[in-house]
């Protein structure tokens, strides 16, 4: 008797160590100590976080998670994934359970506020597109009045649907799911005329279907979305790492450095000798983690040419180019 | 013993009856018959098909050759004929078989009021008289489950009763019962013969057998092996197998 | 020292004061645990900068739901989700109950049958469907059956009910501009019926005839509603047959396909486990008691309503009460195919607040409030159907 009781009560000392180290403020010193960046992503969304057959993860979201494992750790591959759904996301960050999310997941007020998330700059600026069946006679929004629409739950494209056709006049039938794989399932079924999500996701999900050109890509966007990564609130300079990363990628391409040339770049000068060099122990991390993260994945438009290109998605002349092109990306200095 | 008036025909006629429960043969061309008024004992060793006997009167089971014509009705797979039969035929069983989620008073009006149609006070006066005759009135609004295993048993008879049947039929209604509660059974049977009833009873109870049958049938292996008089059966038994059993039985 | 140990017993082996100090330590124990994980999850809500509070309930919710039973509209507040919610939940669980109550008896019936054919279907039912998960049988219902019925513009008709993808359209009769004129006469009738059922009722008392005084009300109720049907001129009822419009049908009534599949799938997993306890019910009941109904003379169908089943009942009804529980609980499983349930509702919510606790606690109060009144409906019943034993 005495001994359970003693039992018990070194047990209930213990529960909330348990429970809080989760949410621990040095997620750093945490990441290094195990060795592995643990990244939540889609999964179900070729190009940007897709399934191999050998069941690794590729896509423009995945090389993201690869950078910042590259920065954080020298080791590129040093990441697990965890596929999620668009509801799942916000709880498994905010539990602990992954440092970081990068799952086309749209930066807003209230998932800046609310629920309690910080967000990286932008990696892909996108907007709520539709698709619909290319016999199906509907040229634009406005042909979608009384339509069924398939659209998962827990986006922005779900509260988009309802305040634009609201606010246009446009009646139409939700049909909402959990995930984007039965999302699509229900609209390739014959289940909704139409299916919203993401530009983005529409053209990478459309090469899913089974016959890809069976089906139109409404030109028409309804909404901004500009997907980036997200991390929890209330650990500065994790939130730092993420961000810089981010901006190394711009600036590695503003600059003309690539995962080929990355470890012979002329270093003449100051800026780019400081971004291949000492400004990553501002972060408290290793001099030359972002010529590392670079190395790894390379710069922005290697990422986007190797994994977004293919989705027949262009970049010159929209607002993913370079400012030098006329797009918004831009890295602020590096100094 | 007042003996009604004899026809010719009986009220049961049974011609080679014969009976199989898969390849077990049951019941070996059984002929009898009963006459109106006659209280028939029927025993012999367990497994020797009187149960079956009996139940194949009302059609509890079933004769695959052979004829049983009760009250001039042939008993066939015509259902009309079943249900006629039926309710000429009252049954007492072993286990008594009362309707537990049913009153004592419900047990005895249900089968008047849904198959004779009769009215509620009707049917509930006959119940009352008819628990008065087995002596149990006062028991008329409790349930099976409040009652003695005699008490139960006695219910059973008044229910059967209150169809007004022309033939009762009672399988080892003692068997079940406690030595003490024996005996107000058997005196409720003994009335009951006494007012003329034709009455089939498979029993283990000598006595009774002795003291109120106008014959006795001796089955053995399903086959009929003797019928007599009570007299006679215990007294000059005709057959060794009837000889042994009574040896068994009687000390 | 034989006499003081028996006076005072030390109270580490005094069994009585023993089981009062678990009792209290068990106490301090559940004091502890809770004031932990309050504590805790304050401490944790603290490190995420959210606040712990129900007034974000009243703040508009701005997502659709599809019609069901109650219309939702963007601009309605998030506490009105979790009410059409839990109105979408009560309505599949309660029509889910009728059917799987209905298929199950039918099917345990079935299961007992001398017909070999129709007891081994009754069987095959039971074993292929109980020991298949609901989830897996909820998605193979709607993404390899329902939504792959025809295209609306091909649905298949019967009797003016539309059949596809999109739904099951049925043709409704809407009120119209008379209706309220015919509604009074309704009325009138209604007062009549109740008067005709007292009326028959003392009729078969006197008569001494058992009897359905039910009928003879509905009966009256009816001929007077279809007498002052021609009263009323024009008819106070339009009945609305479903016409395809440009994607889908207009007019009448829809089960979306989201709600067609989740209950077939639960009436078909439910119905199998009603179909055992019904089966286990009726073989309770001894054969000595069918004997003796039969030997008194009352057929098949009465021997069945008057003996079998009200002792079956007892044994069916408890477990029967934790089939439907279990159907109501299992509704929640809708978040798979797309219908808006309060579980869907209540994912939504949380999503789109941030909320998760305060909505995880309406959620439970939600799905407690619906067990708790199921439970108290059966052990109604229950008490009503027991034996009475001595």
């Amino acid at each position: 008797m005495k001994r359970i009781l003693i039992v018990a009560f070194a047990v209930l000392l213990m529960v909330p160590g348990l429970l809080s180290s989760a949410q621990g403020g040095d997620t750093l010193a945490a990441v290094q100590a195990r060795g592995v960046l643990n990244c939540g992503v889609n999964g179900q969304l070729p190009g940007f976080s897709g399934l191999e057959s050998d069941g690794s993860f590729t896509g423009f979201d995945v090389d993201y998670c690869h950078a910042v494992a590259a920065a954080v750790l020298g080791d590129g591959d040093a990441v697990e994934f965890f596929p999620l759904t668009a509801p799942q996301r916000f709880d498994v960050l905010a539990s602990g359970e992954i440092d970081l999310l990068i799952r086309n997941t749209t930066y807003t007020v209230s998932r800046d506020t609310d629920l309690g998330n910080n967000f990286a700059p932008p990696t892909f600026y996108d907007g709520q597109g539709f698709m619909v069946r290319a016999d199906s006679g509907i040229g634009s929004v406005a042909d979608l009045d009384g339509a069924s629409i398939c659209v998962g739950t827990g986006t922005t494209t779900e509260l988009n649907l309802a305040d634009t056709f609201a606010a246009r006049g446009i009646n139409f039938e939700p049909v909402v799911f959990e995930t984007t794989d039965e999302t699509f399932a229900a609209y390739d079924a014959g289940r909704c005329d139409a299916v919203t999500t993401d530009l983005s996701g529409l053209a990478s999900r459309r090469t899913t279907l089974g016959n890809p050109s069976d089906h139109n890509i409404l030109s028409e966007a309804i909404s901004k979305e500009p997907l980036g990564p997200v991390v929890r609130h209330g650990d500065d300079n994790w939130y730092d790492i993420v961000k810089w990363t981010v901006y190394a990628t711009f600036f590695a391409e503003e600059a003309g450095i690539t995962s080929g040339n990355v470890g012979s770049f002329d270093r003449s000068d100051p800026e780019v000798d400081r971004f291949l060099g000492e400004i990553s122990t501002k972060f408290g991390l290793d001099a030359g983690a972002f010529a590392a993260a670079i190395g790894a994945v390379g710069n922005y438009g290697e990422i986007y040419d190797r994994n977004v290109g293919p989705l027949g998605i262009a970049r010159e002349g929209g607002l993913n180019a370079s400012f030098q092109n006329g797009g918004l990306l831009y890295a602020p200095p590096f100094r | 013993m007042a003996k009604a008036e004899k026809s010719d025909e009986g009220i049961i006629v049974c011609r080679e009856v014969n009976k199989w429960f898969g390849d077990f043969h049951v019941l070996r061309g059984i002929s009898v018959t009963v006459q109106k008024g006659e209280v028939i004992v029927i025993c012999g060793p367990s497994g020797s098909g009187k149960s079956t006997f009996i139940r194949t009167i009302n059609r509890l089971e079933e004769h695959q050759k052979g004829d049983i014509i009760v009250d001039g009705i042939e008993l066939s797979n015509d259902l009309r004929n079943i249900d006629a039969i039926r309710s000429e035929v009252g049954m007492v069983f072993q286990q008594f078989n009362l309707f537990p989620h049913l009153t004592v008073k419900d047990n005895v009006t249900l089968a008047p009021i849904w198959v004779r149609k009769q009215r509620k006070s009707e049917a509930e006066a006959l119940a009352m008289q008819l628990l008065e005759r087995v002596g149990i009135p006062e028991q008329a609004e409790k349930y099976p489950g409040q009652l003695s295993g005699g008490q139960q048993q006695r219910v059973a008879i008044a229910r059967a009763l209150a169809m007004q049947p022309k033939i009762m039929l009672f399988d080892e209604p003692t068997s079940a019962l406690d030595p003490e509660m024996i005996k107000e059974v058997l005196d409720v049977m003994k009335e009951l013969a006494e007012t003329g009833m034709t009455m089939l009873v498979v029993t283990h109870e000598m006595g009774f057998a002795r003291e109120v049958a106008d014959r006795i049938i001796f089955f053995d292996y399903g086959q009929l092996v003797e019928e007599n008089t009570p007299e006679n059966f215990f007294n000059n038994p005709e057959h060794d197998r009837t000889k042994l059993f009574l040896s068994q039985i009687l000390h | 020292m034989a006499e003081k140990s028996k006076t005072s017993i030390p109270f580490w082996r005094d069994i009585r004061k023993l089981n009062v100090l678990i009792q209290i330590v068990f106490v301090i124990l559940v004091i502890i645990a809770g004031f932990v994980l309050v504590n805790n999850m304050q401490t944790s809500l603290d490190q995420l900068g959210k606040t712990f509070g129900f007034e974000f309930f009243q703040d508009q919710s701005s997502f659709a739901i599809p019609p069901e039973s109650l219309e939702f509209d963007r601009t309605d507040p998030y506490w009105y989700a979790i009410v059409v919610g839990l109105v979408n939940t009560v309505k599949v669980a309660l029509i889910g109950i009728i059917l799987a109550t209905i298929l199950g008896t039918f099917m345990g019936i079935a299961r007992l049958s001398s017909n070999w054919l129709i007891s081994k279907i009754a069987e095959i039912y039971v074993e292929i469907i109980r020991n298949i998960p609901l989830l897996v049988q909820l998605i193979f219902w709607y993404f390899a059956v329902f939504v792959n019925l025809p295209d609306a513009r091909f649905s298949i008709e019967f009797f003016g009910v539309f059949l596809s993808n999109r739904g099951l359209f049925l043709p409704w009769a809407f009120p119209s501009e008379t209706f309220s004129i015919w509604a009074i006469y309704l009325g009138v009738a209604l007062i009549i019926a109740i008067i005709a059922y007292i009326y028959r009722r003392n009729q078969l008392k006197r008569a001494e005839r058992p009897g359905f005084p039910g009928f003879t009300a509905m009966g009256v109720f009816m001929v007077l509603a279809a007498m002052t049907w021609f009263f009323t001129g024009p008819a106070p009822l339009n009945l609305e047959f479903p016409v395809f419009g440009r994607f889908n049908f207009d007019g009448g009534i829809v089960l979306s396909t989201e709600f067609s599949a989740l209950l077939f799938g639960l009436v078909i997993y439910t119905g199998a486990f009603i179909s055992e306890l019904v089966r286990a019910g009726i073989q309770a009941v001894a054969k000595g008691q069918v004997e003796a109904a039969k030997a008194l003379g009352l057929k098949g169908s009465k021997v069945l309503q008057l003996v079998v089943l009200p002792q079956a009942l007892r044994v069916i009804v408890p477990p029967l009460t934790s089939q439907y529980l279990n159907l109501t609980k299992n509704s929640s499983l809708a978040v798979a195919i797309g219908y808006f349930d309060v579980t869907r509702v209540a994912n939504t919510t949380i999503n789109q607040t941030g909320h998760g606790l305060e909505v995880i606690i309406i959620l439970m109060a939600c799905y407690l409030t619906l067990s708790l009144l199921i439970s108290m409906v059966m052990n109604a019943y229950n008490r009503r159907i027991k034996l009475v034993e001595r």
